[in-house]
């Protein structure tokens, strides 16, 4: 067991961690934090994304260590009290979730673009989802209420 | 009154999906779980001589070891095979929890329970196994043979009789006897096809051969099973079938079923087919363990176990002969199919006849059909359900030998399947009316869009060049009449008037709880704010077959329809003395009861009611009507002669859904069926390594497509207004794959000049295809 200092969703902590697990066990399996969901564990579908200093990673390619104090953002971290990140509100709205199960890595990627620049181009919204699988929608609503989720965030919603 | 149906009601999972609180099998964790690992055959075919367990059951934290030796030898079939026949043919049950006589790689032979996952993993390496390793086979054709290895001896049948009747078989398989055969060859036909190819003018021949392709859905199979010394057996999976796979479960494990509960947790990241039934093995790998730990046991398993050890889609060759008049008017059509079923029969036996009921005798008006379909085992992975199943190979024929058809005849392609295609009143092969028929409709609308006249035949030279191309489909709204498919239902109004639905179908994606609820508020008249649904979970409902056959909503509005009024009725009698008018009299739209100058809300009728002892509640089940869907899908493709890449530029997919309940969920499943279709087309193929097994064993050697790669996708609504579909519905989930194949296919003809008759088209398949046209 090591000491891990992290600040999870807004809130510094400093727990014992087994230095040999990865962070998205830390997340799933000792904070309970399960919207962050595993596909295959080996970088290759995105489910696993949070964001990590303002960068969107895939948590399954992390050691835990690495996430010394680093600030860690996950699906659980987004909603203020009851009300819903505009990205959450529109990917509910635009029917972007179907199984639901790409969904929390897929608004994470996308707010990592999203707090960089809320103008994006369809292109850069593409891109910066393509490292996220999804094999129920087509990702054509996605894209959509990625979109329109940057316009909310540009009127300040 | 419809205040809900039709309209794009926001899903009612969407805020759990959204924030990460939903729960999927992967999440549950439960007090002293134990963490299971599989140990699974390296070999294709093989005796196991000698297994030994010492070393991994003396590992401190295993709790249970189980082999073929301590475990039930019972056989079961892990798809709803076993429970869907109709009439009765029993199901092939060739399955083991773990085998001694390995099958394919990855066949289960043991697995372990242990205090942590890592533990687990380090026990199944201690098993000792020694093999004798057989001979195997792999391709459909080889297995035939009747010197090719046997793969179930127990449970292949020899298929004697009559050769096949395509003219010049190229394939050589005119033997009166077969090997290999799983079940049965599927053979069926309408009118005399000797009469009708002997009427024909025009006969054209094609060939296709297709891979299997694999589900990808996100979640993979997981199961956590509990058994205490009770008797009692909780299961939660990823399972789309909770209550077969409940007697599955019962069946292979002799229990009663009423001792065997199984639920999602609810949420179901996926399925499109690769859990109707058993979650690969998981429930019942789960299930035995925790029998011998009296504990709890979670298995999940890894992508590779998903790739490489559940059922994919069936690969394998098909021949198409199609016989036309001069005019265009089809006259007869005759498919052969050879299907990989692998190792284990599943569904091996029921998907050739969907294959050539809906894939080749679905479409069209065809007076004289035969078709037969061979599931062959080899020692591969076993083959199963996927989206559209069977009737995306089927279309894939069909439509190829349309277009040769077409060009043979000098006609536009469009016109000759608009004067071909089926007419309401047309049966076909089906055992019921085929319902409203809005496809030419779809062509239409699919042309106009993809800009059929002014794109189709460019006739283009250079390196880059266009093509765009056609194709239609059918599937079915249900199993039904089939397979038993059937749904049972409660409904009951809460105390305060709150409509409460008890269904036992679970939520795998599509949105089928948000669309039921639609229906069931509208078909009450209450609101749907609050109205909840109670589902996936075999002790909270009565039965239900599951998510399948494209027939979740349709299916529950059929029950619906008939409980309702019944609900309406209690309703009214109730509120009829309360308010002193006729029963007859009575309305309610949206928890509004109203008649005769009177009024009251459902909330304070409800609560007088129970404050009075009563409780308003009815239930019902129903075996329901079907009719065919259709579609139209087009694809514009843009090739790079030199590099052999095919880009798809556009897809437009115009489809006949009877009515749409919530037109953005319909949407969702067509976009996500298309680009499935894609990859089908272009890019997804389980390649087989002898000695290694598939190539494919995770993501990164599996290409599916993400959103950088991924075509325009246009969805087209057409709503024909079925006669038999409440408020006119059909079914949808699965025709959305069936015909983006063709299409693709008959775009890059058009482009190109060449007919591919090998999918998917990679770039070495299409500089080799067009070497010869150099
Ligand atoms: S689980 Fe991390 S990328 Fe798939
Ligand atoms: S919604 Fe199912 S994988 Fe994206």
């Amino acid at each position: 067991m090591e000491k891990l200092n992290v600040t999870v969703n807004g809130q510094l902590m400093s727990v014992d961690v087994n230095p040999a697990i990865r962070l998205v066990d830390f997340l799933r399996g000792q904070l309970l934090l399960t919207g962050t969901k595993t596909g295959c564990g080996k970088g290759e579908c995105g489910a696993c994304t949070v964001i990590m200093n303002g960068k969107s990673v895939t948590s399954c390619l992390i050691p835990v260590m690495r996430a010394e104090g680093a600030v860690i953002e996950t699906i659980e971290g987004l909603a203020k009290g009851e009300t819903l990140h505009p990205l959450q509100e529109e990917f509910i709205d635009k029917g972007a979730i179907q199984c639901g199960f790409c969904t929390p890595g897929m608004i994470m990627s996308a707010k990592a673009l999203l707090d960089k620049d809320d103008n994006p181009s369809s292109e850069a919204v593409r891109e910066a989802l393509s490292g996220n699988i999804c094999r129920c929608t087509g990702y054509v609503k996605i894209e959509e209420a990625v979109m329109a989720a940057a316009a909310k965030m540009r009127k300040g919603g | 009154m419809a205040n809900y149906v039709g309209k794009n009601i926001p899903r009612n999972d969407g805020f759990d999906k959204a924030t990460g609180l939903g729960v999927f099998t992967h999440d549950v964790t439960m007090p002293h779980m134990l963490f299971a690992k599989v140990l699974r055959s390296p070999h294709a075919h093989a005796r196991v001589i000698s297994i030994d367990t010492s070393a991994a059951e003396a590992l401190p934290g295993v709790k249970a070891v189980c082999t073929y030796q301590n475990t039930t030898k019972k056989r079961f079939n892990a798809s709803t095979a076993a429970m869907i026949t109709i009439p009765c043919d029993e199901p092939v049950r060739d399955q083991l929890v773990f085998t001694d006589r390995p099958l394919y790689i990855g066949d289960e032979i043991a697995a372990v329970a242990a205090e942590t996952g890592e533990i687990a993993a380090k026990a199944v390496k201690l098993i000792k196994v020694e093999y004798e390793i057989l001979p195997a086979v792999y391709d459909p054709l080889e297995a035939l043979k009747l010197d090719a290895p046997k793969v179930q001896p127990e449970f292949q049948s020899e298929m004697f009789g009559a050769p096949i009747c395509m003219d010049d078989d190229p394939t050589q398989l005119i033997h009166p006897k077969y090997n290999n055969i799983c079940g049965k060859v599927i053979e069926f036909g309408i009118g005399d096809i000797a009469q009708g190819f002997k009427e024909a003018e025009v006969i054209v021949e094609v060939d296709l051969q297709l891979p299997r392709v694999k589900q990808c859905q996100m979640e993979t199979h997981a199961a956590i099973a509990s058994y205490k010394a009770n008797g009692i057996l909780e299961v939660i999976s990823t399972t789309q079938t909770p209550h077969p796979t409940k007697m599955i479960l019962a069946y292979a494990l002799d229990l009663p079923e009423s001792k065997v509960r199984v639920s999602n947790p609810p949420y179901v990241g996926g399925g499109f087919g690769v859990r109707i039934g058993m979650s690969g093995k998981a429930e019942v790998i789960a299930a035995v363990l925790s029998m011998k730990a009296l504990r709890p046991v979670k298995l999940v398993y890894t992508r590779e176990e998903d790739f490489t050890a559940s059922d994919t889609r069936h690969g394998g060759y098909l021949l198409c002969k199609l016989g036309a008049k001069y005019d265009g008017t089809f006259v007869a059509i005759d498919t052969t199919a050879w299907l990989n079923t692998g190792a284990y029969a599943t569904f091996g036996v029921e998907l050739p006849g969907v294959l050539g009921a809906c894939g080749t005798a679905g479409a069209y008006r065809i007076p004289n059909l035969h078709y037969k379909g061979f599931p062959v085992y080899t020692n591969q992975q076993t083959a199963g359900a996927f989206r559209g199943f069977g009737t995306p190979q089927g279309t894939a024929i069909v439509e190829a030998a349309v277009d040769k058809m077409a060009c043979a005849l000098q006609m536009d392609p469009l016109e000759l399947r608009k004067k071909n295609t089926s007419k309401p009143e047309d049966r076909g092969f089906f055992p019921f009316p085929i319902g409203s028929v809005g496809v030419n409709e779809c062509i239409d609308k699919a042309a106009a869009a993809i800009g059929w006249n002014e794109k189709r035949g460019r006739n283009q030279s250079g390196h880059i060049r266009r093509g765009v191309g056609l194709a239609i489909a059918t599937h079915v709204s249900n199993a039904a009449p089939f397979c038993v498919d059937y749904d049972s239902i409660v409904l009951w109004i809460e105390q305060d008037g709150s409509l409460h639905i008890s269904s036992g179908i679970p939520e795998i994606g599509p949105g089928s709880t948000t669309g039921v609820i639609q229906v069931a508020c509208d078909l009450v008249g209450v609101p749907f704010a609050t109205t909840v649904m109670q589902f996936g979970d075999t002790a909270s409902s009565p039965f239900d077959i599951g998510s399948h056959a494209s027939r979740t909503i349709y299916t529950v509005s059929q029950v619906l329809a008939e409980v309702a009024p019944k609900l309406r009725q209690s309703i009214f009698e109730y509120a009829a003395a309360h308010l002193e008018v006729s029963a007859e009299q009575l309305d309610m739209v949206d928890g509004i009861i109203s008649g005769g100058g009177k009024e009251i809300t459902l909330k304070e009728l409800a609560y007088q009611a129970h404050l009075n002892g009563k409780q308003f509640l009815v239930s019902g089940n129903k075996v329901p009507p079907n009719s065919l869907p259709w579609c139209a899908q087009a694809a514009e493709v843009e090739v790079d002669m030199e590099l052999g890449l095919i880009k798809v530029l556009k897809i437009v997919a115009a489809h006949d859904v009877g009515k749409a309940v919530n037109p953005r969920l319909c949407e969702g499943q067509i976009e996500g069926a298309a680009l499935m279709g894609v990859g089908y087309a272009l890019k997804e193929e389980m390649v087989y390594e002898v000695g290694t097994g598939f190539y494919n064993n995770g993501l990164h050697r599996y290409m599916l497509a993400t959103a950088n790669d991924r075509p325009e996708i246009v969805p087209i609504l057409v709503e024909s207004n079925d006669p038999a579909g409440v408020f006119g519905m059909k079914g949808l989930g699965e025709v959305g794959l069936n015909a983006i194949l063709p299409a693709i296919f008959s775009a890059v003809e058009d482009a190109v000049g060449v007919r591919f008759n090998v999918a998917p088209i990679t770039p070495s398949r299409f500089l080799a295809g067009m070497k010869p046209f150099a």
